[in-house]
């Protein structure tokens, strides 16, 4: 690509994206009470989504996820509500015990290879969240834990509100999908990159293989638990259920759908999978098979996702406005 | 624990280690010979246990042609999903894995909407005698698969030793391109294997469905057991998933017994994730270079 | 002409391999192909043998066009292939892996035939380790199975991808012995070798092949006394 079409790319990604987050900025005013809770779930879930890519780069499509999700949840309520720990201040204490969980998963595992590794993990986090179930103390059982506490007032803003909640959400969004553009655009992501081309070239030019394995997990995990704590001081109550192989299979739903190649695939694939969520609830019973059934076919018949089905429109759309080079 | 209760006890576990089998060794044959996991397997038991409530529970079949019908369900289900799924997606091994993942969804809706999504009602014993033995009562129905785990898998094993499809299969599974150049047609061997591992599971769920209450839900509760005995017998290893079935057997049905169900499944992930820390590649699996 | 293979062109993703690439091979021939590491002799093997479908080009096999045809079809017709790195099946016995080259073979009088007076003619050394995993052989001697292997499909064409490669000189001699001795029984034979000497005593026609494209062919004599084939393959 020359620089000067890279240039309009940028302009062109640019405005867009101004576009949208002023969008985003007056919705809340305007829309029903329970449209912005559900704005809210978009945020949490694209964190989810964004740092699952992140892990899937190194080729782990590993299926504990979900669990460091609720890890951050119990982590960030329980703090909160037994220790009395501030909210702000759980949330990331929550982000990083699902960290130190995905690294403790991770590193005994990690000699085994592909399905060994998948499931071995996966087996490792349903241990955790069959915990949650079996200890009713601390872990309250099938029932969970309820009356978590609520963000507090900060500057004469009540968090616990509705507006400032979803504006603080946004922001963590905003801030966890800056640090994962920072990392993908890193030395360390450039390294995942290669592994996720070629892992034997990758190990040949010196990438320590198992290390980055171990580095995208515990990042990944940490993000999916600070999507735990914003979730738990939102609901004020949270139990195993809401971590089981079924919220695992609507994340890879979001992720394949959207696309896993660039950045924005799961923002994608979270704002259209889970619009059809929303807008599919009268048909509730049948619902799951029409989100499996798709994201077959999207593997079938689409595998770059939605994602790669709009960068080859946009690449045919430059493609046609610019002039023909000259043929020599 | 009395003696009256261990014998039990003892007696439900060789049961459970012959179901765990029968499920296991077809999946992990299918992981063997294309390399896929199918995660949707544990569906194939379900849906051979809702055949067996479909038609002698509620359509008045004899039991046996109804656990016949679950065997060729199970098998035809396996073919379907060979050539819709594993066919199309040539290869891509993580696509594939992910995609039998949707179709956990597309089975549970298909059967809880045919046949409600509640817990089914309890399906009729045919057989309501009791085995005795040594002062103990064993319900006849309930050991009833382990003949039945016996000669399948006995068949299996046979049959990759000594006929020439199975040695086809076994080839494949080692090195598919070196067996396509000796003419065996790889299409053909992974349909094969799709299709017993269908009908070994359509058969344990149609033979466990009088003892289970049965749920829609079955599938996504029985694979995760399924799971770790085939990762902990070695991947592709039939006698190793054999071997596997029947720790796991003992070890669920004994902390069941004890302790409770939950227990049992947080202990067994335990003992995986020692065996596998210690031996990546399974108890029987070869180590891939 | 028992094998033609009519202008292919191969591709990895998007880039070309081997581009029009055409040989002949007449009945009864040792046809060699040589060239350096990369230069595209095995996608040239696997094209014929089907496991790889060429982007463009024909393969004509006893005047049957065979170059859409899945390997399983082209093995049927009577084309064997000995893959690089002998790729043996390293779990099942000698036994076995023989039987399993005679997979399309229902005649098991014929098959037992090949295999005493074929296989174990050529190769005693398999005899004696019928019951061996195939995976604990040396390589020679898996190098042995995978020829024997190849003729228990009792194959008009046999393709040897690199026989010698890894080999001890030994071994080696063995190994070139047998492919005369294989080629006196009537059987045509493509040879891929980087070992360049060996190849262009055993072959009658030979092709020369730097990356991807045939810069030489001629009859093996001729190209032995070639200086630009003498400077770059035969070490001056
Ligand atoms: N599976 C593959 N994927 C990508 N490139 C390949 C593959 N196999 C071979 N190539 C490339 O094709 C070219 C020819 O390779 P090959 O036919 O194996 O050569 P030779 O057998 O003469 O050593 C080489 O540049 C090699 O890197
Ligand atoms: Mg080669």
């Amino acid at each position: 690509m020359s620089s000067h079409s890279m240039k309009k790319y940028k302009i062109g990604g640019l405005a867009p994206l101004i576009l949208v987050l002023s969008g985003l900025c007056l919705v809340p005013f305007f829309l029903r009470a329970y449209l912005v809770e559900v704005a809210m779930m978009y945020f949490i879930y694209i964190i989810l989504a964004q740092s699952y890519r992140l892990i899937v780069t190194v080729h782990d499509w590993q299926l504990y996820h979900i669990v460091l999700y609720g890890v951050g949840a119990y982590t960030s309520g329980m703090l909160a509500k037994n220790l009395g720990v501030p909210v702000f201040v759980a949330i990331p204490l929550g982000g990083a015990m699902a960290g130190l969980v995905g690294m403790a998963i991770t590193l005994p595992l990690l000699r085994t290879k592909g399905w060994g590794f998948y499931i071995a993990t996966y087996g490792l986090a349903e241990l955790i969240r069959l915990t949650w179930l079996k200890f009713r103390n601390p872990f309250g059982g099938s029932t969970g834990i309820i009356d978590i506490p609520w963000p507090p007032v900060i500057a004469g803003i009540d968090f616990s509100d509705r507006i400032p909640y979803y504006f603080f959400s946004l922001g963590v969004m905003l801030l966890v999908m800056l640090m994962l553009y920072r990392i993908e655009k890193s030395r360390i992501g450039d390294s995942f990159k290669a592994i996720s081309m070629d892992p034997e070239l990758a190990a040949s030019t010196g990438i320590n293989i198992p290390r980055h394995r171990l580095m995208a997990c515990s990042i990944g995990g940490f993000f999916a638990g600070v999507a735990g704590g914003l979730l738990v001081h939102r609901l004020g109550a949270v139990d195993p259920k809401l971590f089981n192989i079924t919220t695992t299979l609507y994340l890879l739903i979001w992720v394949v759908v959207g696309g896993t190649n660039t950045f924005w695939g799961p923002i994608i694939g979270v704002s259209v999978m889970h619009t059809l969520f929303e807008l599919s609830r009268p048909l509730i019973e049948i619902r799951p098979m029409f989100f499996g059934l798709s994201m077959v076919l999207v593997l079938i018949f689409l595998p770059g996702g939605l994602e790669g089905l709009i960068s080859k429109a946009i690449t045919r759309l430059q493609k046609r406005d610019r002039v023909a080079p000259v043929e020599t | 624990m009395s003696s009256q209760l261990l014998i039990q006890t003892i007696a439900n576990a060789i049961a459970a280690s012959g179901m765990l089998a029968l499920i296991a060794v077809g999946l992990t044959l299918a992981f063997g010979v294309m390399q896929m996991a199918n995660l949707a397997h544990g569906h194939f038991f379900m849906m051979g246990a809702y055949t067996v409530y479909a038609l002698y529970a509620l359509g008045g079949w004899p039991f046996w042609w109804a656990v016949a019908a679950a065997v060729a369900v199970g098998a035809v289900i396996g073919l379907i999903v060979e050539r819709g799924i594993f066919r199309p997606l040539q290869g891509d091994v993580v696509s594939g894995f992910i995609a039998t993942a949707g179709l956990m969804f597309v089975f549970e809706v298909l059967v809880g909407e045919l046949w409600g999504w509640g817990l089914s009602r309890p399906i009729p014993s045919p057989y309501m005698r009791a085995v005795r033995f040594m002062g103990a009562a064993v319900a006849f129905q309930r050991v009833l698969v382990i003949p039945f785990a016996v000669v399948s898998i006995g068949g299996l094993m046979f049959f990759m030793r000594r006929f020439r499809l199975g040695r086809a299969l076994r080839a494949v599974a080692q090195d598919p391109e070196a067996a396509a150049l000796q003419g065996i047609n790889i299409n053909r061997m992974t349909a094969l294997a799709m299709a017993i591992a269908g009908a070994y599971a359509g058969l344990a769920g149609g033979l466990m469905s009088t003892i289970y209450a049965i749920t829609p839900s079955l599938g996504g509760h029985i694979i995760l057991p399924a799971l770790i005995v085939v990762v902990v017998g070695g991947m592709g290893s039939i006698g190793g998933a054999t071997l596997a079935a029947v720790i796991f057997g003992f070890v669920m049905t004994f902390v069941t017994t004890l302790v409770d169900g939950v227990t049992a499944v947080m202990v067994s992930v335990t003992v995986m994730a020692v065996v596998l820390a210690i031996r990546p590649q399974g108890l029987m699996g070869r180590v891939i270079a | 002409m028992l094998l033609e293979v009519k202008d292919i062109t191969a591709h990895y993703f998007k880039v070309a391999a081997v581009r029009n690439i055409s040989i002949g091979v007449n009945d009864g021939e040792i046809v060699t192909l040589i060239g350096s590491n990369g230069a595209g002799k095995t996608t040239t093997l696997r094209a014929i043998s089907g496991l790889k479908h060429p982007s463009s080009g024909e393969i004509h096999f006893q005047g049957q066009r065979i170059d859409r045809l899945p390997p399983y079809k082209i093995n049927a017709l009577g084309i064997a292939m000995v893959p690089e790195g002998r790729r043996v099946f390293p779990q099942m016995t000698v036994l076995e892996n023989l039987f399993m080259g005679a997979f399309l073979r229902m005649d098991k009088n014929a098959i037992q035939k090949d295999l005493e007076e074929t296989v174990f003619r050529h190769f005693p050394r398999l005899k004696e380790r019928t019951k061996q995993a195939a995976g604990t052989l040396s390589g020679g001697e898996q190098q042995m199975l995978a020829m024997g292997r190849a003729l228990m499909s009792a194959p008009k064409l046999i393709l040897l991808d690199e026989p010698s490669l890894g080999l001890s000189p030994i071994m080696c001699g063995q190994i070139a012995k047998i492919i005369r001795d294989i080629h006196a029984e009537g059987r045509t034979v493509i040879l891929v070798e980087q070992n360049a000497r060996l190849a262009l005593v055993l072959a009658q026609q030979a092709y020369v092949i730097e990356t991807g494209q045939i810069v030489l062919s001629g009859p093996a004599d001729q190209l032995r006394e070639n200086e630009e084939v003498k400077r770059a393959y035969l070490g001056g």
